[in-house]
Order: C-alpha cells, then sequence, then structure tokens
C-alpha cells in the first residue's frame, strides 16, 4: 500500500479506522457493480468473504471485550481493597479483623495491623511490595487503560457492525437486482 | 431488522439507496446495539440498588456499636454499623446518580432512533424491518 495517500474520513471509499478495519465499499447503484447477471455470483460470493472476515473480526474483539470486562471489576476491586487499606492507616483502632477468602468457599479470620505497604501480584509468579500511595496510583492507571481499551473495542465493534450491515444490506441489493433481471428476461422470451 | 431479501418471483420494490440512506441505516443498528448494551446495565444497576435498599433497611435492626462483616474487594472486614452505614449510603448515591445518568443516555438514543425510523420507513415502507 502506498503510504502517500492522504488519510481518508469515515464514510468516503478506502476509509480506514484507527485500529485498520477497512470499511466496506458501498454499492449506490447496482448497475455500476455487476454489469450482467453472469457476474453476480462472483459478486455475492466476494460480498460473503468480506461478511465472513468482517465477522471474524466481530468475534475476536467480541472476546477481547469479554476479558475486558471481567479483568476492570477485579482491579476495581483490587483498589477498593487497597483504599480502604489507606483510609484505616491512620484511624486509632489499630487492628482491622477480617474474614478473607483462603481458598475458594473456605474463609479464615486474620487480624490487619496498619500498613504502609501492601502486595500487588503483576502475575508471571511475581509479587512486589508498593507503598500505598503507589499501589493505588498504579492500579488507577491499569484501571484507566483497561476502561480505555474496552472503550476502544466497543467504538470497533460498532463500526465492525455498520460494515457488516452495509455487506448485508449490498446482498440483498445485488440479490434482488438478479431477481428482477431474471423476471425481465423471462417476460421478454414469453413476449416473443 | 435488515432489508429483506426477496423470494424469487415476488414483486421488487424499486427504491434506491443512496450512501445517505446506507449510513442512517448503519447508524440505526448501530443505536439499537448501543441501546441493548445500555438496557442490560440499567437493569443490572437497578437490581443493584434494590439491594443496597434492603440492606440499608435490614441494617437498622442492628445496633450501632455491633460490628458487621462488609465486603469490599473479596474480602469481609469486621466494621462498626455506624461505619457500615455511611459506605452503604455511598453505594446507594452513587449506584442512583449511575441510574439517572443510563436512563437520559436511553431516552436520548430511542429519541434519536424515533427519528431515523421516520426517515427510514418513509423511504423503504415494507422493504425494511426496523423492529426489534
Amino acid at each position: 500500500m502506498a503510504s502517500s495517500t492522504a488519510p481518508r474520513m469515515p464514510g468516503e471509499t478506502g476509509y480506514v479506522n484507527p485500529r485498520g478495519i477497512p470499511q466496506a465499499p458501498f454499492i449506490e447503484v447496482v448497475e455500476d457493480y455487476v454489469r450482467s447477471r453472469d457476474q453476480v455470483e462472483s459478486v455475492l460470493q466476494s460480498f460473503q468473504e468480506m461478511l465472513s472476515k468482517y465477522k471474524y473480526m466481530e468475534m475476536s474483539t467480541l472476546r477481547r471485550a469479554a476479558s475486558l470486562r471481567e479483568k476492570i471489576p477485579d482491579i476495581q476491586k483490587t483498589l477498593d481493597s487497597v483504599l480502604f487499606l489507606d483510609s484505616k492507616r491512620n484511624s486509632d483502632d489499630s487492628t482491622l479483623s477480617t474474614t478473607f477468602e483462603l481458598n475458594d468457599t473456605l474463609y479464615a479470620k486474620a487480624n490487619i495491623t496498619p500498613t504502609d505497604t501492601v502486595y500487588l501480584w503483576l502475575g508471571a509468579n511475581v509479587m512486589l511490595e508498593y507503598p500505598i500511595g503507589e499501589a493505588t496510583d498504579l492500579l488507577t492507571s491499569k484501571l484507566n487503560a483497561a476502561k480505555e481499551s474496552l472503550k476502544t473495542c466497543q467504538e470497533d465493534l460498532e463500526f465492525l457492525r455498520e460494515n457488516i450491515t452495509t455487506v448485508e444490506v449490498n446482498t440483498a441489493r445485488v440479490y434482488n437486482w438478479d431477481v428482477q433481471q431474471r423476471r425481465e428476461e423471462k417476460q421478454a422470451a414469453a413476449v416473443k | 431488522m435488515s432489508l429483506q431479501m426477496l423470494p424469487a418471483g415476488q414483486e421488487s420494490p424499486d427504491v434506491s439507496v443512496s450512501w445517505e440512506d446506507q449510513q442512517r441505516i448503519n447508524g440505526f443498528s448501530k443505536l439499537n446495539s448501543r441501546l441493548s448494551e445500555l438496557e442490560d446495565l440499567y437493569q443490572q444497576k437497578k437490581d443493584e440498588n434494590e439491594y443496597l435498599e434492603d440492606v440499608g433497611t435490614e441494617i437498622e435492626l442492628v445496633d450501632e456499636d455491633d460490628l458487621v462483616q462488609y465486603k469490599i474487594g473479596d474480602a469481609f472486614y469486621w466494621l462498626k454499623q455506624s461505619e457500615v452505614v455511611e459506605r452503604l449510603e455511598g453505594e446507594s448515591e452513587s449506584t442512583v446518580t449511575e441510574l439517572n445518568d443510563l436512563e437520559d443516555k436511553i431516552r436520548s438514543i430511542k429519541d434519536e432512533m424515533d427519528e431515523l425510523k421516520k426517515v427510514l420507513y418513509e423511504k423503504f415502507g415494507n422493504a425494511i424491518n426496523l423492529e426489534r
């Protein structure tokens, strides 16, 4: 692809959205697109191909969105807990009694003394100690990043859906055009 | 919700679709999916709000200095009833704000959809089906 082409606006032919998803072509006049009936089949087939590509992208974006939707409440929960510990840091009751989940369906009691640091699980078997303030910052930025990428996922999904609709409408119109042509041919033959 | 395929041999409504129409159709379908997402979220928040209201009345039965287990994140903390009441009120307040916000969004999307529906039905009549 030539990089010199100017970026196109949404709605223009050849527009590509910020994540590189191309916009589907739109058929203004069917006759411009299919000149004779023999072309109908191949055109319909190319639409079908486009459609399955869009659907595939839709599926993977949906999956990504679903995993983000799971991740966001998790981060939120951790952040809530850290903020709570922070709020208790300067209170007079020295220890905090908790009932915490030791394992699935198994709870144990624990007393927490006021603390200035927490440990965050970073994944890949790594846990790091953070001062509460830094932990809050880190979690907040992670939370915002996750929310942001969920938003782009949703944008992509809407764009994909728009294109799927365009291609579906294209398909219906080419198909209808074909039906119409066939009927006209039949009528013409009957007249003869 | 789509442009209908003609069963072979049926009279074809001879309408041409312009790019503006196509964008209206796309816009409609976009709003439609946005709407169902928001409605799901709304229902979820509404349930949440009901639970909060229920627990709000229940907690009044507990003595102010008694300790209750309050869940933050994945752990339960023993907190004084008075503090729990305070926290519940805060939660309930933010849920109500969110509910109102969602309601506004849903209403404006519905208005927009009605507008599009009018234009599209006028042009395409029976050839288009915009019902859910």
